[in-house]
């Protein structure tokens, strides 16, 4: 991690709120994510889950509390939220690429427009992202030519070509074939083994033994438990925690 | 011969038989009948019309017209001035269309209930009751003596008089080419497969080669300007007439003012259409990414809604041009109240309206086909079913 970046968490997180209407999307969420941490958010449907991490990228506003990202707090500041896009990648659970642009353009658009990176460079930049989530071959294809996994893995790419500090997952394998989901994950755990800080929304247990420093598991938009993965999968006290880990883990 | 009935193959053939057969005796029954029914009026039918002068003149033209003009001139007079008032009623329409269907899909409340009753008026009241209005509008506008100035132009129930450079004919034409190059060359330079990309330089190259090209415009009105003239001929007073300008006739006025106004609700419909087809999840990504909302919008939201639209778009604009039928109503002089005209003086109804029909259909398919191309050369490549 280079030396010259404030000290202090990447994500730091006190008393967060956030309603929807009259719905409470959010209650009162504590949170802290040291730089380099891999944390795996869990919960039902409607948990609040989505969007608190949403919420660390500014997609959706907080209406209560803090959010400190990289040391610097998200608030109506522009500068600040600008600032912060830069520095937090996110994939998404339907991918989302940009259907009009090639593999190769969808990694490029944001270097070249939002860091001004040339585009030779950020052509290099991208064939070498596209090389790690193993598609380079894909590069001049269009988005809608690719298997769903295949898409997932160029939307990573595109996030990783913009070189964030903290990546952001939302169930990024939730509506793939599971032998799309094994490709998806191998990339995701290259990624964490090199450091990279992570949260990940995702119900990929399996995922989450083996690279989460930390499980977080979250009902009815609170953070009900909060324990490394061993502690987490064998020994869990609460009784919610419990009756989703055996739905989860069931079959 | 009962087993052959039975094959499909043949009852199929025998079907196709008996329809076209069946067409064809129609045709020639309305054939025997027209040519009768002529032929006891004493009309000789034929195209030997075309080139005898019309005897009657026409009151909006952008080409000379004479009453001893033939009437294939004025058929071609007519084209014109359709083709005219249907591409500024095209691009007004356009104008108008975008802005409300933005409004539309605004987040600003007050922005999408102005859009709103803007399309719930104007799409509801039919389009010739529109020309009318705006006709009596216009033409009850005060006399050239106390006529409403704005920018040099002058609003007179007699017209609008607009101001016109004082440039010889073939530097104007000229000037007015490298304008259009200034739009047609950045977006052909956009199809090239080498410069071919969404964002970066390319939009260098083409903001350059479009200023090239306005300032080669600027240097051909500069050079071709008419001696001991100010450059722009403003209408004025003189006695009780106006003199000087260019007049745009009441009649033009109404029928591209209510093209451009029922048409731009439809096309506001088109676009707010286009906007909503675009996936919040492309725009979020790009969000993400750290991209600007402005950014957000040209780089996604905008080419992603374009290509929902064009399809319905054509068709609108088809429509729109068959709406400069509407000249009729109040004397302009379209193509098709040129038609009409001709029928009365000369009684070549079946030819004339045979023409009627071929200048049309040239015209709407030469559209057609120019927006076909352009769907075919942005649609979005593969599968669509995922987003």
């Amino acid at each position: 991690m280079d030396s010259t970046l404030p000290s202090g968490p990447a994500v730091h997180i006190e008393g967060l709120d956030k309603h929807y209407g009259s719905f409470h999307a959010l209650r009162k969420i504590n949170l802290s994510v040291d730089r380099g941490e891999k944390i795996v958010i869990c919960g039902p449907s409607g948990s609040g889950k989505s969007t608190l991490i949403r919420c660390i990228n500014r997609l959706e506003q907080h209406d209560g509390g803090r959010i400190a990202v990289l040391g610097t707090e998200l608030n109506d500041d522009v500068g600040n939220i600008d600032g912060i896009g830069r520095e937090v990648g996110m994939v998404f659970q339907h991918f989302n690429l940009f259907p009009h642009m090639t593999v190769l353009e969808n990694c490029m658009i944001a270097p070249v427009i939002v860091r001004k990176r040339p585009r030779a460079e950020a052509e290099t930049t991208a064939r070498r992202f596209l090389e790690k989530v193993r598609i380079p071959e894909q590069a001049m294809k269009f988005p809608s030519q690719l298997s769903g996994g295949q898409q997932q893995r160029v939307a990573i790419a595109r996030a990783l070509c913009m070189q964030p500090q903290i990546m952001l997952f939302d169930e990024p394998t939730s509506t793939l074939d599971p032998e799309m989901i094994a490709e998806v994950l191998d990339v995701m755990v290259t990624l964490a083994s090199e450091g990279m800080t992570m949260i990940c929304v995702t119900h990929e247990m399996g995922f989450a033994r083996r690279v989460a420093d930390r499980v977080i598991f979250m009902d009815a938009g609170e953070i009900v438990e909060e324990a490394p993965p061993e502690a987490f999968f064998t020994s869990s006290r609460n009784e919610r925690t419990r009756q989703f880990l055996s739905q989860v883990l069931g079959h | 011969m009962v087993s052959l009935l039975r094959n499909q193959k043949v009852r199929n053939a025998l079907l196709q038989a008996l329809y076209v057969g069946s067409l064809a005796a129609t045709v020639l029954a309305c054939v025997m009948i027209a040519r009768r029914n002529l032929a006891e009026q004493g009309i000789t039918s034929g195209f030997d019309f075309l080139f005898k002068s019309t005897g009657w003149d026409v009151n909006f033209s952008l080409l000379p017209a004479t009453a001893n003009d033939p009437n294939w001139w004025f058929f071609l007079i007519g084209i014109v001035n359709t083709l005219f008032l249907g591409t500024t009623g095209l691009v007004l329409a356009t104008i108008v269309g975008t802005i409300v269907g933005l409004a539309r899909t605004s987040s600003n409340e007050l922005a999408r209930l102005l859009g709103r009753t803007y399309v719930d008026i104007f799409r509801n009241i039919p389009l010739i009751l529109q020309v009318f209005f705006w006709y009596a509008l216009i033409t009850h506008l005060p006399t050239p003596r106390a006529a409403h100035e704005a920018f040099g132009m002058l609003l007179t129930s007699r017209g609008l008089y607009v101001p016109v450079p004082n440039v010889g004919g073939t530097a104007l034409a000229a000037a007015m080419l490298a304008v259009i190059a200034a739009i047609a060359f950045p977006v052909w330079l956009g199809r090239t497969p080498r410069l071919n990309q969404p964002f970066g330089e390319r939009s260098t190259i083409q903001l350059a080669s479009a200023a090239g090209a306005l300032a080669c415009a600027a240097i051909l009105l500069a050079v071709g300007r008419l001696p001991d003239l100010p450059l722009l001929d403003f209408p004025a007073l003189q006695g009780l007439n106006l003199k000087g300008g260019l007049r745009i006739p009441p009649e033009f006025s109404a029928l591209a003012g209510a093209i451009a106004i029922y048409g731009g609700s439809y096309i506001a419909e088109i676009v707010r259409g286009g906007f909503k087809a675009v996936g919040k999840g492309q725009m979020e990504a790009a969000l993400s990414l750290g991209l600007s909302p402005w950014r957000v919008f040209t780089q996604v939201r905008l080419p992603l809604a374009l290509r929902a639209m064009l399809p319905i778009l054509a068709n609108q604009y088809v429509w729109l041009m068959k709406a400069t039928t509407m000249g009729i109503a109040v004397g302009f002089t379209d193509f098709f109240m040129i038609v009409a005209l001709t029928i009365n003086h000369s009684g070549q109804t079946l030819e004339v309206i045979g023409i009627l029909m071929a200048g049309f259909l040239a015209i709407n398919l030469s559209l057609a086909a120019v927006f076909n191309r352009i769907n075919k050369a942005i649609a979005l490549k593969g599968n669509q079913l995922r987003g």
